[in-house]
């Protein structure tokens, strides 16, 4: 008896000697960052793509880059269906089914959303960012984790109206804008400044994000008749419809959007009504080659088998995310700092950083990244080209 | 009024499809007395079947080829969730009709991705100039192919033998069956054109705006259109889907700017008042209990 039991315990001690290093490799915690994205809903097409952004890049982080300090970058997904309701009970469950030395960054979605939470994050200290690039975000005295990594709505209209006063002085303008936060939040600011710029906003429309039929939006937009119209709060789910219920009812005005109307699947759903769409875009197209980080991740998608074709410019802006959020986890835990508040403060620190050129820097004013330029969507090329090199909005 | 008339032709051309959804929706309640709160569903799944036979064939022939898809998917409806529910309440079935929304919903999303799809090719174009104003190809073709089927069904509803038979089973089913009619092949195919209505409606609002789960939204529309026409005269079904559908024209040309979203609250509030004046909708029958 007295043997059985001496061998027993031998034999136990010494599979946990030999257990031993792969215990303590798994006891290396892995770094998590939780992304709440709109995988259904009215811009699924965005939060998909958006998705595929995020898990390339976190795959690119942990196994090009050597994750951050010897621990595995986590990813966390989760739909908001962009939903508010919805997307605050994920944020609840992720929150607070995982630990705050872990859990060390939230990307989360709309502008809704984003306001919603803000009180929460900024009591947490937790790292937040969102597809949102809402003005009120970007306040580090009110919300001092809250990072916007773009040009905030605002912004990208002061960009529109300048190049709209270089086109035409005195010029007629259009707000045409959905009834959601995302459509809302810079239509004040713009009104103000078309009126200090000597513009005339001559009619204003909310619609539903997405609809079926836009020709009550355009009849309305004929007989108000802009030279120009701006399209706020969609992320292609309504822009194709508008463009070419605008064509086939014969409006004669140049429409522009910003970040989220940027993408080219609106030239090949509004066909030729797309033809000279102007937008805001601070990202990179996946079909510029010249761009380090273009060049690494058709590399990467091609070794993992993934398909190279083109990806959405919502996977680049997701891409720019968590590139730049690993960058500035790597110095925190360099410098020994892996926590929220370290993370905060090496993101703060990032200027010198510019995502292997998916953005222009990471040098944040006031929280945002208050650059972008503009592009004007061609038909013939299937393509948006620049028309401006970068314009700085602060 | 060459002003507002861009708006009326707008207006009808979605009171067309209105129209058509609704006739499907009270030609089963009218049947069979159920509610059927998947018929949103119905014109999705339609539209998302049009979209799928339009990878293969031209536009046209998608569409055709559809409906008696269309017609089949309405039977098999009838066969697994209405028919071994016959007999008990009739609230069983409508709860069914709820969970077979659901169900449909994440379904469709589950096949063919939550992402907005556009129709490969289109309807030949039959849009004009009428002097000042254009009348898209849309309105035309919706009316051409609504009204004529609307109408066709209304006839055959009245004076077909089929018509007779449907009408005889809603009155009195056991009396019908009792009689030696064929009830259960009868209703089925009630299901199926109640189904393949919502598909060419389906298929018409995809060949405008393209295939998305958010096509489900038009389904909330049948209520309101239903009710105001009465819940069992299919002739009210279509009128109340053109009165509806000018109505939100209007509401959108003059009270959009003024009062913005309310348009989407429109169809609900013309029921409501509707109702207060004629509690039966238009040209429903007045129901005498006795007790």
């Amino acid at each position: 008896m007295k043997r059985r039991e001496f061998l027993r315990k031998l034999g136990v001690g010494t599979l946990t000697a030999l257990g031993m290093p792969y215990i303590a490799m798994a006891q290396a915690k892995p770094v998590k960052l939780a992304a709440l994205l709109p995988l259904t809903g009215p811009f699924a097409f965005a939060g998909n793509a958006g998705r595929e952004g995020f898990v390339d890049g976190v795959d690119y982080v942990n196994e090009v880059q050597g994750g951050i300090g010897g621990r595995k970058l986590e990813l966390i997904i989760e739909d908001t269906g962009y939903d508010v309701a919805k997307g605050t009970a994920a944020f609840n469950r992720v929150v607070s089914r995982e630990r705050p030395e872990e859990l060390l960054f939230v990307y989360g979605d709309s502008t809704g959303l984003s306001k919603a939470l803000a009180p929460e994050i900024a009591r947490m200290g937790l790292p937040y960012s969102a597809t949102s690039f809402a003005n009120e975000l970007a306040d580090p005295k009110t919300y001092p984790t809250i990072f916007v990594f773009g040009p905030t709505y605002n912004d990208m209209m002061e960009a529109l109206l300048r190049q709209i006063r270089l086109q035409k002085g005195r010029a007629k303008i259009a707000l045409v804008y959905s009834n959601t936060e995302f459509g809302r939040d810079p239509i004040p600011y713009a009104k103000e400044r078309a009126k200090a710029l000597g513009m005339e906003v001559v009619h204003e429309e909310v619609t539903p994000p997405a609809f079926t039929d836009a020709t009550p939006v355009v009849l309305n937009l004929r007989r108000a008749n802009p030279d120009f119209v701006i399209l706020q709060g969609y992320a292609l789910s309504a822009e194709p419809l508008i463009l070419r219920a605008a064509r086939e009812q014969g409006l004669q005005a140049q429409f522009m959007g910003t970040y989220y109307s940027a993408e080219l699947a609106l030239i090949q759903r509004a066909g030729p009504a797309a033809e000279g769409f102007t937008v805001t875009y601070h990202n990179a197209y996946w079909y510029d080659t010249l761009v380090p980080a273009v060049d690494e991740m058709r590399k990467f998608r091609q070794r993992k088998g993934r398909d190279t074709s083109y990806r959405p410019t919502y996977y680049m802006g997701s891409l720019a995310v968590v590139l730049a959020i690993a960058e500035a986890m790597r110095r925190a835990a360099g410098a020994g700092k892996l926590t929220r508040a370290g993370v905060v403060e090496y993101l703060e620190k990032l200027g010198d950083y510019n995502g292997l050129g998916l953005q222009r820097s990471y040098q944040f004013v006031n929280h945002r990244l208050p650059y972008t330029k503009l592009y004007r969507a061609s038909v013939k090329d299937g393509r948006f080209n620049a028309i401006t090199d970068w314009i700085k909005l602060a | 009024m060459s002003d507002l008339l861009p708006y009326l032709i707008g207006g009808l051309a979605n009171g067309a499809l209105y129209g058509l959804l609704a006739l499907g929706f009270v030609l089963v309640y009218r049947a069979t007395s159920v509610v059927n709160f998947a018929i949103g569903e119905f014109l999705l799944v339609g539209a998302y079947l049009t979209y799928t036979f339009a990878l293969f064939l031209p536009l046209p022939l998608a569409m055709l080829a559809a409906l008696p898809a269309a017609f089949l998917f309405g039977i098999l409806v009838e066969r697994g969730f209405v028919r071994p529910l016959l007999g008990r309440n009739v609230v069983a079935v409508i709860m069914a009709t709820i969970g077979l929304a659901s169900t449909l919903d994440g379904g469709v999303q589950l096949v063919w991705g939550p992402d907005l799809k556009y129709l490969p090719g289109n309807l030949p174009n039959l849009g004009f100039q009428a002097g000042e104003v254009f009348v898209s190809s849309r309105a035309v073709w919706n009316l051409l192919l609504a009204l004529p089927l609307g109408l066709g069904l209304l006839w055959l509803l009245r004076r077909s033998r089929y018509g007779i038979l449907v009408r005889a089973i809603s009155e009195r089913e056991v009396a019908a069956l009792a009689l030696g009619i064929p009830t259960a092949r009868i209703l089925a195919g009630v299901w199926g054109v109640s189904a393949l209505l919502a598909t060419l409606a389906g298929a018409l609002l995809a060949v405008a705006s393209g295939v998305g789960p958010n096509l489900v939204f038009l389904g909330l529309k049948v209520f309101p259109v239903a009710i105001l026409g009465g819940l069992d005269s299919v002739g009210g079904a279509l009128l109340a889907g053109f009165i509806l559908g000018i109505l939100e024209a209007l509401s959108q040309r003059y009270l959009e700017t003024v009062l913005p979203g309310f348009t989407e609250a429109l169809p609900f509030l013309v029921v409501l008042l509707v109702l207060l004046v004629r509690p039966y909708g238009l040209l429903g029958e007045r129901q005498i209990e006795r007790v």
